[in-house]
């Protein structure tokens, strides 16, 4: 058969999907998000943002929160990489496991089990009034806690891969040389352990924050009312307020946003990092 | 010795948080109670039997086991397609259909959802069926192509060769040579983009109608105005089922291997 056309038949159907479901309702949702009530040009969608400090407000907390979960889970994930690097392969098995499993199930589901947890009646207050440490229910739900609760378990798994992937092609031997040479375990980890993992930790914080930052159904499920972020204030103009528009232009200020600030990030480490190569 | 121990203990503990969300929804479904709680209070069925009850869980479990069945087999279609263009030709464009393949995972499934509602109410499908069949082919092709690369790209070709000139059709070629060889990636493909489809709220929220809800939206609806121990049941049946398709796909595949974390390149 034809190269040429084997390539179309084999590539058309699947190209068909992505142009009609993908880059033409983008372009379309880009068009819509310039427009105002009577399809004219605006650019007002998009002006109000900066005007009204409500969306501004409502951005930065957005932030808050993704910054709030990248720490998080970081500073858990760090260790679980770290036992995964020097575990061996079965254990690693099992860690790999247990972390990706509940991944695959639905993360209302998971959301669902953290309100049972945390919520005003829930295990932890329940017990802590029991034992007689609390007298009033502590409030760990329905705040920017739950949420970054909520949303450290959803993505804690992407921020494990990307430091385990790392950690795995780090030679061991470099940390056997480090403290045959007297390092203690400290300076081994600041040293060699950590420089060597700067990879893995700048694509897991940056997969982390940007998932957090889009993150519609853990704000809404257990930041309630009172914890709207940048998706849910989204979703409300598109199905509510029916200002489609508006909505569009959010979902586009939330993205584009994202981006800008991933990139500062990323630009930020590198010039760092070249500044103490060339400095030593 | 010790350093691996402490490691050890915080990797217990964050495996132990990750899962408590299931480790208590189970208990609590069994609940004999007529409130939310955990640890559970006495044992009883009456929330499984109350599932029966609530045809809007049955309907959307139906829909939602419809939905990521047929998506799961379309897409896969559609992606090992493509996959197996882009691995045996090289083709001016083919970097562009790569990265377009792939692009869907790069944008938030909001602007997905966003977008296809925009979009499909113009051409008049939006709350169909169809509308949100295609939605899920479309965030589901990007995980089929890259598995199916995966697979290609250490598919030795001179089977294929080895066929031919022993006379063979090339459909037999195809179905004797290549399909059994690739069958992992395949059938692994099949198996995410069903669990894709079967979790995926944030792109079906904004294509659903009434008559076309899904199970984890009508659970996400469900949870906002009421928290009782029948939203536990429904989610114990759905992580049973999900367990089924996991285990599924640590069989065929692997999950190590699917979350492209290689244990053997230490």
């Amino acid at each position: 058969m034809n190269k040429r056309l084997s390539i179309t038949l084999l590539t058309a159907p699947a190209m068909i999907v992505l142009l009609g479901v993908f880059i033409l309702p983008m372009l379309l949702m880009l068009m819509l998000s310039f427009q105002d009530d009577n399809q004219a040009f605006t650019l007002k969608n998009y002006a109000l943002f900066i005007q009204d400090s409500f969306y501004l407000e409502i951005l930065w907390r957005t932030i808050r929160v993704s910054l709030w979960t990248v720490l998080a889970t970081l500073l858990l994930g760090f260790p679980v990489a770290m036992y995964m690097a020097q575990a061996s392969g079965k254990m690693r098995g099992i860690v790999t496991m247990f972390i990706l499993a509940p991944h695959l199930i639905s993360v209302v589901i998971r959301n669902f089990g953290w309100v049972v947890v945390l919520g005003e009646k829930g295990w932890i207050n329940e017990t802590l009034m029991k034992l007689g440490l609390i007298e009033q229910p502590l409030r760990l739900l329905y705040n920017e806690l739950g949420v970054v609760i909520g949303l450290t378990d959803s993505f804690i798994a992407y921020m494990v891969l990307a430091l385990a992937t790392s950690m795995y092609a780090i030679d061991p031997s470099l940390s056997k040389a480090a403290s045959i040479l007297g390092a203690s375990r400290a300076r081994t980890f600041f040293t060699v352990t950590l420089p060597l993992t700067l990879p893995g930790i700048i694509a897991g914080t940056t997969l982390v924050f940007s998932l957090s930052m889009s993150a519609f159904v853990t704000p809404a499920l257990m930041g309630g009312t009172s914890v709207k972020v940048m998706p849910v204030i989204a979703y409300e103009q598109i199905m509510a307020t029916l200002n489609w528009p508006l909505g569009a232009a959010l979902a586009f200020l939330l993205l584009g946003s994202t981006i800008l600030l991933v990139t500062l990030y990323t630009k930020l480490i590198e010039t760092k990092r070249y500044k103490e190569v060339f400095a030593s | 010795m010790k350093k691996i121990n402490v490691l050890g203990l915080i990797t217990f503990f964050v495996l132990i948080l990750v899962n408590l969300p299931f480790l208590v929804i189970v208990p609590s479904s069994f609940t004999a109670a007529g409130y939310l709680a955990f640890p559970p209070e006495g044992f009883s069925l009456q929330w499984y039997s109350m599932i029966l009850e609530r045809p809007e869980f049955i309907e959307s479990l139906w829909t939602s086991l419809k939905l990521a069945a047929i998506t799961a087999i379309l897409a896969t279609f559609l992606g090992t397609l493509a996959a197996f263009a882009l691995s045996k030709y090289k083709f001016r464009g083919s970097g562009v259909i790569n990265a377009l393949m792939l692009s869907p995972l790069t944008v938030p499934s909001l602007i997905i959802g966003i977008s296809a509602l925009l979009f499909f109410t113009r051409i008049g499908i939006a709350g169909t069926f169809t509308g949100l069949l295609l939605a899920h082919i479309l965030i589901s092709i990007p995980y089929v192509v890259r598995l199916v690369l995966t697979g290609l790209s250490t598919f030795d070709y001179t089977l294929e060769k080895a066929g031919y000139m022993l006379g063979a059709h090339p459909l037999r070629v195809f179905w004797d040579i290549t399909l059994p060889l690739l069958r992992p990636a395949i059938v692994s493909g099949m198996i995410f983009s069903f669990l894709t489809s079967f979790d995926n709220v944030t792109v079906s929220l904004f294509l659903v109608a009434p008559d076309t809800t899904t199970l984890p939206l009508a659970i996400f609806t469900y949870m906002q105005e009421t928290l009782d121990p029948l939203v536990a049941s429904i989610s114990a049946v759905v992580i049973l089922l999900s367990l089924v398709f996991i285990v599924l796909l640590e069989k065929v595949y692997g999950l190590e291997r699917l979350f492209g974390l290689n244990s053997q390149s230490h």
